[in-house]
């Protein structure tokens, strides 16, 4: 019998669910820590393909259409598409094809909402690497 | 590799298949991607507790690379390799310890596999993004692994009741 225990093997086995629980709140406190504080917005960064970047001032109003890893001209929901719209001090994901499009859901990344976001100054596309980055005046 | 293994592996892949599927059906915080109750890691504790290592790590390779090719993409495949191996090498060194029940080798494993995942996002992304990402994903993989062992401790009494009566 594996599963089967006695009573001293139980309290042994809460012990280590308990230090595992331990270990990742502790995780927690350090990454939470270590989180970067967001100032006033100065400007987006779009990161996309192979470290490539897109600098983008906050208040400029622009939609920014990602295919395979580049910049294109157009939306044509063909290959794999990002679009991201830049205006009025905020930057959001409009649309993408990646598989839940989990992206779409992060909502809008502006001065009120980077505090409260759980991605705080990011709006992440991880099966496209497609990241949009809040930049504040001293970077 | 028997008939009988062989057919094991192909019913378990299966159903960890349908539970992945299953699983990216169900959205539990929508703004934070990547946070899953992780279904079909149950077929994998299953593994670890009920067959050889070098089994419950073909079932892990099986189980990623088919739901990445039918449900991901490549990107997707690297964040659930590096969980993956990650989590099994921590539940397969857990299991040696004796007497021990799917609940702390379940937390263990959901934990290493956000800590593989956060890994490979370092690498892919960057570490500040890795930064804000881990604490939620850190939280929910606790919980889930913890909720997770729970079932399958229930469901291997079970299945020990059902082999020690059947004899099998």
């Amino acid at each position: 019998m594996k599963t089967l225990t006695t009573a001293n093997q139980r309290k042994w086995n809460w012990l280590l669910t308990g230090a595992a629980i331990l270990f990742a709140a502790l995780a927690v406190v350090v990454c939470l820590l270590l989180r970067p504080k967001a100032g006033s917005l100065d400007r987006f960064v779009i990161h996309y393909g192979e470290n490539e970047t897109l600098t983008v001032p906050a208040w400029e109003t622009r939609t920014v259409v990602i295919r395979d890893g580049a910049l294109a001209d157009a939306a044509t929901g063909e290959g794999e598409e990002n679009v991201i719209r830049i205006g009025n001090g905020e930057a959001w994901m409009e649309h993408a094809n990646c598989p839940h499009g989990e992206c779409m859901k992060q909502g809008r990344l502006n001065e009120t909402t980077v505090a409260s976001r759980p991605l705080g100054t990011w709006i992440v596309c991880a099966p496209h690497r497609v990241y949009v980055e809040y930049l504040g005046e001293n970077g | 590799m028997n008939v009988r293994t062989l057919t094991k592996m192909a019913l378990l892949t299966a159903a960890a298949l349908i539970l992945g599927f299953i699983d990216s059906l169900i959205p539990i915080v929508p703004s934070v991607p990547g946070i899953k109750l992780g279904l079909s890691n149950l077929v994998l504790l299953y593994a670890v507790f009920y067959m050889r290592p070098a089994e419950a790590a073909l079932l892990m390779l099986l189980k990623v690379g088919l739901s990445s090719l039918l449900f991901g993409n490549a990107v997707g495949a690297i964040y659930a390799i590096s969980g993956g191996v990650l989590s099994l090498f921590g539940m397969l060194l857990m299991h040696k310890i004796p007497g021990i029940s799917a609940v702390p080798v379940s937390t263990v494993g959901g934990i290493l596999h956000i800590i593989g995942q956060c890994v490979a996002g370092c690498f892919l992304i960057s570490v500040q993004p890795v930064l804000l990402y881990a604490p939620w994903l850190l939280i929910s993989g606790t919980a889930t692994g913890v909720l997770l062992g729970i079932a399958a401790r229930a469901a291997f009494y079970g299945v020990e009741r059902y082999e020690r009566r059947h004899g099998t």
